[in-house]
């Protein structure tokens, strides 16, 4: 079984635990879910394990905290402690995946209708740099995984804090998003354009564009 | 955290080994079988370190099928470096438990000659 299918196990039969064991399960899943160094698939297959016993427990009339105990922050940690890393280079692909499919397809399907309507009201440039595209779009990679790691670090943080503001959360997220964004912007505006250019026409870009969403379409579905 | 279940820490490794030697069980079942034989006092959230760490050390192997019940469950099975080890608990087990016994029992015989 792979992680993906663990994972929709997990969310079906979650629905059968009765509402505390469902709150102490799920704290206990999100907070080690989003340790992002350890192995997605090794640590699904501990979540459907202990949500399995924790069922079979609850038919015999056991809590959550019957079988886990009253720590599940300390209960939590040692499991993360002996659980395998993830290789850095799954991450890597991740990553990779997810920039190629989700990001371009949409960057040149937007890029080529502007290119294809702002002609009509001024002048456009469709010439790319390579030296420009190359860097941006390493920037943009460097970014988007910066944020999201530091997403998965601010639940893992606040799972089991007592009395927590979420409003203070939202707004740490909110400015490392907004400086990252401002940051990327204020680079990509200045840096120069160094070595050659080619034209990126405003078809070459739709089409583009929609054979790679189509390719995303193809390989999600399989 | 009481005496007893201090005690247990050090020698659970060897408990959970010795019970997964005999056949191969899964999670629940392995909670169940402590309790069985009397250790009622191991939280049964306690293994899954355990069993973890067992795995990362191959002393044990991990693999999903399906269960006597039917839906899948987590099986372990020992391993050869597994048994090696057991083996080696079970002989430094041996040694240890006379001479604590011996000691420790000694200890009650001169309580009750007080009480006299």
């Amino acid at each position: 079984m792979n992680a993906k299918q663990m994972i929709e196990e997990n969310n079906q039969k979650r629905e059968q635990l009765t509402e505390d064991n469902e709150k102490y399960y799920s704290d206990l899943m999100l907070y080690i879910r989003t340790n992002w160094q350890v192995s997605e698939q090794h640590t699904e297959e501990l979540l459907l394990e202990l949500l399995n016993h924790l069922l079979e427990g609850q038919q015999e009339g056991k809590t959550a905290i019957d079988i886990f105990g009253e720590e599940p922050k300390e209960y939590a940690d040692q499991l993360i402690e002996q659980l395998p890393e993830e290789e850095k280079r799954s991450w890597f692909t991740f990553f990779a995946s997810v920039f190629l499919f989700q990001i371009v397809p949409y960057v040149l399907i937007i890029r080529g209708v502007v290119l294809l309507v702002l002609p009509l009201f001024t002048e456009v440039n469709d010439q790319v740099n390579i030296f420009k595209l190359l860097i941006t779009a390493i920037l943009l990679g460097v970014m988007a995984m910066g944020v999201v790691r530091y997403i998965m670090n601010v639940i893992h943080r606040s799972v089991f804090k007592k009395n927590h503001a979420e409003w203070k959360d939202s707004v740490k997220v909110g400015a490392v998003a907004a400086v990252g964004m401002g940051a990327f912007i204020l680079i990509s505006v200045w840096l120069p354009e160094v070595g050659p250019s080619f034209r990126f026409t405003w078809w070459l870009s739709l089409l583009l564009g929609g054979v790679i969403w189509g390719i995303s379409k193809v390989v999600k579905s399989n | 955290m009481s005496i007893r279940s201090q005690l247990l820490k050090g020698i659970l490794d060897g408990c959970i080994l010795a019970v997964i030697a005999e056949e191969s069980v899964y999670g629940y079942e392995l909670s169940r079988k402590l309790q069985q034989v009397g250790l009622n006092d191991v939280s049964e959230g306690t293994i899954y370190p355990v069993l973890l760490r067992l795995q990362k050390n191959g002393m044990i192997e991990g693999e999903m099928r399906p269960s006597d019940s039917g839906p899948n469950r987590k099986y372990y099975d020992i391993t050869a470096q597994g048994e090696e080890a057991l083996e080696m608990i079970q002989e430094e087990w041996r040694i240890l438990v006379d001479p604590v016994n011996e000691l420790l029992q000694r200890g009650k015989i001169n309580e009750r000659e007080t009480d006299d």
